[in-house]
């Protein structure tokens, strides 16, 4: 018994030696990381974005977070190492990966978090919802929580914008944590779901968004219907009418408490209704996934889906009614027309920028892959579970409904996401559930991750040179807003620009690409824009900044020449001044 | 003990008074947000979190800040649409909501007790 108890404590001390030097070498992959990522000199110069630009100690930090991980996930016999040292690695994992672009920059990436800091300013300002503003004021939620969460607490809404991303990612990765632990016991296998989860991330909607909300909320309508919502039916007996109908009435709660049903139910509704109230496209997602798992006996309300659908319709038939009059649904549905939208029209630009979006293109196929092949494993072995093929598919369903701006396929693959990395997970681990890889196996492992991993920085930061903001643009955009009088225009070339976060309603924004219908020639598109300046009873503020031009450049939407060529045209027509030039942008006023 | 509620339930009742009305009073900044998000999302959600029985503690852990983050957009929504919208007015609403589900815990603690003595 001494001698069990010797043995006891020295693998308890051996175990502690290791987690104490995998929990030191998170460490080290993140001073490495964030010590890089703050050397990043802006702007970024490259077509190819952040990856680019990363010096060496970035991609070494990812090297060795990455190995370090599988060491820790291989752990020993009795499985992987202890609870806070995968937590840790995870915790820097979303650091290193999703806070890269905080410590390059101090101001958020792209134009929407603006644009949103905006909407809900406007909102506090306000304080009425009209729902003829725009589209967001038709799905207000979100933005009525930012307004108050911003008002009672004074936090710095450019700060939280971000780090959106990191808490945002945080807050996922706890909901797809508990959603793992309801479809595998096995510890590695959920460890390895969220890490496949933070590599496969690429699709950068963790920014301060309703959409980004409604993904939390999606998450956690799920883990209540797997958890506590969940019910157990017997084998299907055929696919006659009366086997259907004996198979349904033999479904029975998972859980036996009652109580927790009916408490879990009505979180359920509130989370649908919230989620209905703040964005578009995620109730849809959540009604197809409700849906989904009820015709498989898989929830135990049977009428949860009718429950949802009637909240959602609701939603959209009385507040959201304004917009819906303009823009009926599916109005732009049809699978060729997803795909063009979707796949083609984003596939063109320079040769670098054309590489990054291949490179996502190439990721999302390279994960669905490995889940096919985890999912045809699971399925030979006779342990696919329904569930998690079902979750993985149903988002598929929305993508030919609404072109949703051509990033449909962008939001069905983040929706699919967890259950994508629950099936490639069962390709990446050993055929015996609770086995330890081997060397070999760990290695390939290793290889996997960081193949994944150039690829999630390449995809999430490949637009950089246009969606990260120097000063100098910031400063510009700030003085056109304080020069504008309220009702003048402010004019930019394109998207992304940093504007609308203080004064979205005194102003009309305008695109130049989106007045010129994307024809940007110098020789039709100047006089229009120049037109509507001019036209607009309180005159106008043209910014043209560095990214706006990068972003035409590198999309193929326009040429460097042709850009300064339109310029050149706007300085010399009557009542243009310029009021502002930086090394970074120029501030022209139009008088009417 | 505060009307009836024990341990937890009381201090978060108690928490939830103490920084409703610090909030809304206003605290140097540091100190505005902690309040500021204690209020609005943590105690809501801590206090809806226990009225549903049996949950586990990484169950709880999740629904904390799901319940806190959807109760206080319910509430400022609904106030935004009934044009009665102010963050003062959602920090008071959030505090009552707290203190509300601390009663209705002890309420449903109390439901077996009196079962048992009629």
């Amino acid at each position: 018994m001494t001698s069990t108890l010797v043995r006891t404590n020295h693998t308890e001390k051996h175990m502690r030696s290791r987690d104490a030097w995998l929990a030191l070498a998170g460490v080290v992959s993140m001073v490495l990381c964030v010590g890089a990522a703050t050397t990043v000199v802006l702007p970024v110069n490259s077509d190819l974005g952040l990856a680019a630009v990363l010096p060496y100690p970035y991609w070494l930090g990812v090297l060795l977070l990455n190995v370090t991980f599988v060491v820790a996930l291989r752990g020993d016999s009795s499985g992987p190492a202890g609870r806070p040292v995968m937590m840790w690695l995870l915790a820097v994992q979303v650091l290193v990966l999703f806070g890269a672009a905080a410590f390059v920059t101090d101001v958020p990436r792209g134009e929407v978090a603006f644009r949103h800091l905006g909407i809900a300013d406007a909102l506090a300002d306000t304080r009425v919802v009209d729902p003829g503003i725009d589209a967001y004021f038709n799905w207000p939620s979100f933005f009525a929580l930012l307004a108050t969460v911003f008002r009672a607490t004074g936090l710095d809404p450019i700060a939280v914008a971000l780090w959106a991303p990191v808490f945002n990612v945080g807050l996922w990765l706890l909901a797809v944590a508990l959603l793992m632990r309801y479809l595998t016991r096995d510890e590695r296998r959920r460890w390895l779901v969220l890490w496949i989860f933070c590599l496969g991330n690429w699709q950068d909607q963790d920014y301060l968004s309703p959409q980004a909300f409604g993904f939390f909320l999606y998450l956690v309508v799920l883990v209540l219907l797997l958890g506590p919502l969940a019910a157990k039916s017997p084998r299907l007996r055929g696919l006659r009418p009366s086997a259907i109908l004996a198979w349904w009435h033999a479904r029975r709660p998972a859980d036996p408490r009652a109580g927790l049903r009916v408490a879990a139910l009505a979180v359920v509704v509130l989370l649908v209704a919230v989620t209905s109230a703040s964005h578009q496209l995620s109730p849809f997602m959540l009604l197809t996934a409700i849906t989904a798992l009820t015709l498989t006996g898989r929830v135990w309300p049977g009428r949860l889906p009718l429950i949802a659908a009637i909240v959602l319709v609701l939603w959209l038939v009385y507040p959201a009614s304004t917009y819906l009059l303009g823009h009926p649904p599916m109005e732009d549905a049809g699978l060729s027309g997803a795909v063009e939208a979707n796949v083609a029209e984003r596939v063109s630009g320079t040769p670098g920028h054309v590489f990054v979006v291949q490179v996502r293109v190439l990721l999302t196929v390279l994960l669905w892959a490995l889940a096919g092949l985890g999912a045809l494993r699971d399925w030979r072995r006779k342990r696919l579970d329904i569930r998690v093929a079902v979750l993985a598919g149903s988002p598929l369903v929305l993508f030919p409904a609404q072109m949703y701006g051509g990033e449909m396929l962008i939001r069905v693959s983040l929706f699919a996401l967890p259950f994508i990395a629950l099936l490639a997970s069962s390709f990446l681990l050993p055929r015996q559930r609770s086995t330890r890889p081997t060397f070999r196996r760990s290695g390939a492992i290793v290889l996997t991750f960081l193949v994944l991993a150039a690829m999630t920085v390449t995809g999430r930061f490949g637009n950089a040179r246009y969606d990260i903001f120097s000063d100098d643009e910031m400063a510009a955009v700030a003085f056109a807003e304080d020069m504008a009088p309220p009702g003048a225009a402010i004019l930019a070339a394109a998207h992304p620009t940093p504007w609308r976060s203080d004064a979205y309603l005194e102003h009309p924004y305008r695109a130049i690409e989106d007045l010129c219908h994307q024809d940007l020639a110098a020789a039709t598109c100047g006089p229009t824009f120049y037109g509507y300046a001019r036209h607009n009873p309180d005159g106008a503020v043209v910014v043209l900044l560095r990214s706006a031009e990068a972003s035409l450049v590198l999309q193929g939407d326009s040429t460097a020449d042709n850009l300064e060529e339109m310029e050149t045209w706007l300085r010399a027509q009557d009542g243009v001044r310029l009021e502002l030039s930086n090394a970074e942008a120029r501030v022209y006023r139009v008088t009417p | 003990m505060i009307a009836g509620m024990s341990g937890p339930a009381a201090m978060t009742a108690l928490a939830a008074v103490v920084l409703s009305v610090a909030t809304v009073a206003g605290l140097p900044a540091p100190l505005q947000a902690v309040a500021g998000l204690a209020i609005l999302i943590v105690l809501p959600g801590f206090a809806l979190v226990r009225l549903m029985p049996g949950t586990d503690p990484a169950l709880r852990a999740l629904l904390v800040p799901a319940l806190g983050l959807a109760a206080v957009t319910a509430v400022s929504t609904v106030m935004f649409y009934l044009t009665i919208w102010s963050w003062q007015g959602s920090v008071v609403t959030m505090g009552v909501l707290t203190v509300l589900a601390c009663v209705a815990h002890a309420w449903q603690e109390d439901v077996p007790a009196r079962k048992e003595s009629s």
